[in-house]
């Protein structure tokens, strides 16, 4: 096991290597430049600031000079926003995003997993109907169409809940309930869909019909045996849960205007300023590699048949 | 047993029964057609398909016309464009006599267009005046200023009079031979005279101005999308792109501009008379007739009233049909998830088949590409490269296709070593096939119904993809339209125009639902052990 999470750590290596050359080099590649936008700057200046920054130098001296700055914990000075640099922003703006990621992936874990196992112990009854009627919803409706629809319903029409914000500038924790819940929708359907049948198909195998010989309670049953084996596909299914909610944020923190990361790398993209474009990617990719990591981890504990080398 | 044999020999069980052989699809179709939800989804999927692929054929106004007096009016089922325009003027101007004092109403209502104002419910506010002030209107407590009147009276006098005129077809009558010529059916060479006669100037400051015309267009899409480049830099890469155009393009470039210089010279024309006739209360619209311009030049024009349209769905911020928007932004959406989803099919067969046939050295380098990619946030990297090499349809096609091809490629590389010892292959392989006939000929096919399911699945996810960068402002561009790009534009602004945001995304959603029903029916029908699986 040991040896295994170790071969793990070190594949995570060339992974974050691949994704920081990647988006070095597309960004500096295509034509044009973080300060295109600002004309008419005499050449003089205009080769100062490209010296400042070392714009002057061949792309691969650029290139070894930042993965050092990396590694020492640098990701460099913003070329837009002039007064701080990439590590001030993104430690400024990560805490929000990581909030809103941790209470959607918890709303969707907890109401996808109840939804599931209702629905596949009371199957073809109302509950299960109802909640699979839920789910195929939000596995059809898009983020960006739940999002404004419930901003539009819950905080326009019906005012119970703040139309945007964050509540570290001061406007109450209810903001976060909307984002969270709009963010959390289609990740909540496919784990309740996932839990059902991977339940259904427990619930029918020797051990639980043994289990049940022996008379044991139905929900020891349920929640004792069932459980652990049914979690196996939902574990699986959280890695590219955790990839869509981080895209998946961009979405909603630009809505309801949180001023978390996702707003940060849009609006950098944009502004071509390379080293905070790299650095969201950077941030978001460690984010991605380790919880990948955590759930390979998870469901190498979860299931006894698997034995890592 | 003699009375079958003379029939066809068909296969008997041991019951004298006939065996019926039953193919996969055959099997399948059957399967499918039980599942109520499936159907339902298909049909639906079929109908939109069909509006999309005929969107050019309907009977709706273009989805790219701008006519800013029609700005954000709301839908309606009877009242045409001139109606409402009358409505919100009347709204504004009730709204200002109560500001002013003139609109006489109960503390209490005044109280509560206040609080209306306060929450930003502008649209209770107009409602309200708008009722308020008819019903004073009509029991005569109330009456405009003269002012007002006249604003109302001028509305109505340009309602009632203003009129589009678009130009069908335009004939020049060749003077010497007599004949009657179709000026979209003639080339450029043809064209140019014509133009000449029309203008008076001469052909070459004619084909001057034309390449003028043109280096002036390629300029400006080469700075739009490479911008920040020296002037040098800019004439040279103009200068290629010239090259690459040839003459060629010149002349269709040429051909577009005159027809489009001559069509604007008629309509101006036929403006002048038009106007002319109407205030002499000669026409009645909608007009299709053919004008005379000059003794050689005639033309086909359609007249129709301008603000006689109706906007079943409402308009958007620059006045443009939004139903017809929505077809046209279906049209997009569905046309990307189809080619996307077959692009990316096509190179996940072509690295799936390869990774499970040739196996070894080849299937691990291509399995940890494939590993590493799909650890790798991708949507990431396809925002970064939209945002930063343009935003066009081709583009994302690019984008989208290259990061897409991860799943299919592992699915199919599964289904190749599955067939991979299987007799047929052993059979082609005997007779000498190629390693590529054997893959594309033998092994694909059969895993065909496999990747076809898969590939069903695949075109809303890619549809959805697309709506979302087309909604952060990174896909499909105006004047073209998405279902993502729609509801991009829909949410500033969605409490004062909710019905741009609502029927696009209805639009969608049914799509979406008819696609997966569709989808998981067929999964479900070729495959009835992985029902309910993700």
């Amino acid at each position: 096991m040991t040896k295994y999470i170790i071969n793990r750590l070190l594949g995570i290596i060339p992974t974050l290597l691949i994704i920081i050359t990647l988006s070095f080099f597309i960004v500096r590649v295509a034509p044009g430049g973080p300060f295109a936008s600002e004309r008419n700057l005499p050449e003089v200046v205009k080769r100062n600031i490209e010296a400042k920054y070392h714009m002057d130098e061949p792309l691969i001296k650029q290139y070894g000079r930042y993965m050092f700055d990396i590694i020492r914990g640098d990701l460099g000075p913003s070329f837009k926003y002039k007064d701080y640099d990439v590590n001030y922003y993104i430690s400024n703006s990560l805490p929000k995003s990581i909030v809103l990621g941790i209470c959607a992936m918890g709303l969707a874990l907890l109401f996808g997993i109840s939804a599931g196992i209702i629905a596949a112990v009371r199957q073809n009854t109302w509950a299960d109907y109802l909640s699979m009627g839920v789910a195929v919803i939000g596995i059809s409706v898009p983020l960006f169409v739940i999002a404004p629809v419930l901003q539009l319903i819950f905080a326009m029409k019906l005012n119970w809940l703040p139309t945007s914000g964050w509540y570290t500038t001061g406007e109450g924790y209810l903001t976060i309930i909307l984002p969270a819940v709009s963010l959390s929708f289609a990740y909540f359907a496919n784990i309740a869909r996932l839990t059902r049948s991977s339940m259904l198909e427990t619930l029918r195998s020797d051990y639980i019909r043994t289990a049940k010989a022996k008379g044991m309670k139905n929900s020891t049953i349920i929640y004792k045996h069932a459980m652990k084996g049914a979690m196996l596909p939902i574990v699986s299914y959280l890695g590219p849960a955790f990839a869509g909610i981080i895209t998946g944020s961009i979405v909603v923190e630009q809505i309801f205007r949180v001023p978390g990361l996702g707003k940060f790398f849009v609006q950098s993209s944009f502004n071509r300023d390379y080293t905070l474009i790299v650095g969201v990617v950077i941030v978001y990719s460690l984010i991605l590699v380790i919880m990948n990591f955590i759930v390979d981890i998870v469901y190498a504990q979860l299931d006894p048949r698997i034995t890592y080398k | 047993m003699v009375a079958i044999s003379k029939k066809k020999e068909a296969p008997l069980n041991e019951f004298n029964q006939i065996v019926a052989g039953n193919s996969l699809t055959k099997d399948a179709w059957r399967r499918l057609k039980k599942n109520r939800m499936a159907v339902l989804g298909m049909i639906i999927v079929i109908l939109y398909s069909l509006l999309a692929a005929f969107a050019m054929f309907l009977p709706i106004h273009p989805y790219d016309e701008i006519i800013l007096d029609h700005q954000h009016l709301r839908p309606t089922l009877n009242k045409s464009a001139g109606d409402l325009m009358m409505e919100t003027k009347l709204e504004d101007l009730y709204f200002k006599a109560w500001r002013s004092g003139s609109l006489v109403v109960t503390e209490a209502q005044s109280e509560q267009i206040k609080k209306w104002i306060k929450d930003n419910e502008t649209n209770k506010v107009w409602n309200f005046c708008y009722t308020e002030g008819e019903r004073q209107k009509a029991a005569g407590t109330f009456t405009f200023s003269d002012a007002d009147t006249r604003t109302i009276e001028r509305l109505q006098k340009s309602i009632d009079s203003d009129f589009l005129i678009s130009v069908e077809k335009i004939f020049w009558k060749d003077m010497e031979t007599g004949k009657i010529q179709n000026l979209a059916k003639m080339s450029y060479e043809e064209i140019l005279p014509v133009y000449a006669a029309i203008t008076k100037l001469d052909i070459p400051t004619i084909e001057a101005q034309v390449l003028q015309e043109k280096r002036a267009q390629v300029m400006n899409s080469i700075k739009e999308t490479n911008p920040g480049l020296s002037e040098e830099e800019y004439q040279s890469s103009l200068d290629i792109e010239m090259m690459s155009i040839g003459e060629k393009g010149i002349a269709a470039t040429g051909k577009t501009n005159l027809l489009g210089k001559i069509k604007t010279t008629i309509t101006r024309s036929s403006e002048r008379t038009l106007k002319q006739e109407i205030k002499e209360g000669t026409v009645s619209f909608p007009i299709d007739k053919k004008v005379t311009i000059s003794e050689n030049l005639s033309a086909e024009i359609e007249a129709t009233k301008k603000h006689s349209r109706h906007y079943l769905l409402g308009t958007d911020y620059s006045g443009r049909d939004m139903l017809s928007r929505i077809i046209y932004g279906g049209q997009v959406s569905i046309m990307i998830g189809l080619i996307g989803t077959l692009t990316s099919v096509f190179i996940g067969i072509i690295v799936g088949a390869l990774a499970g046939y040739l196996g070894g050295k080849v299937d691990f380098f291509l399995m940890r590409l494939v590993d590493i990619m799909y650890g790798l946030p991708y949507m990431l990297l396809v925002i970064i490269f939209m945002a930063i090499f343009g935003r066009n349809i081709m583009n994302l096609f690019v984008a989208l296709a290259m990061v897409s091809w991860l799943t299919i490629a592992r699915m199919v590389r599964g289904q190749i070593m599955s067939l991979k010892n299987s007799e047929f292959v052993e059979a082609a392989r005997s007779m000498g096939a190629s390693t590529g006939r054997i893959i594309f000929r033998h092994m694909v096919p059969n895993s065909l119904s496999v990747i076809i399911v898969y590939s069903t699945l695949r075109v809303p996810a890619f549809i959805m993809q697309e709506s979302f960068l087309s909604f952060l402002g990174l896909g499909v561009q105006a004047p073209y339209a998405s279902w993502g790009s729609l509801v991009g534009d829909a949410v500033n602004g969605m409490t004062l125009y909710p019905w741009k945001l609502i029927f696009p995304a209805i639009a969608m959603t049914i799509f979406l639902f008819a696609m997966n029903f569709f989808g998981d029916g067929l999964r479900d029908a070729f495959d009835p052990q992985s029902k309910n699986q993700l």
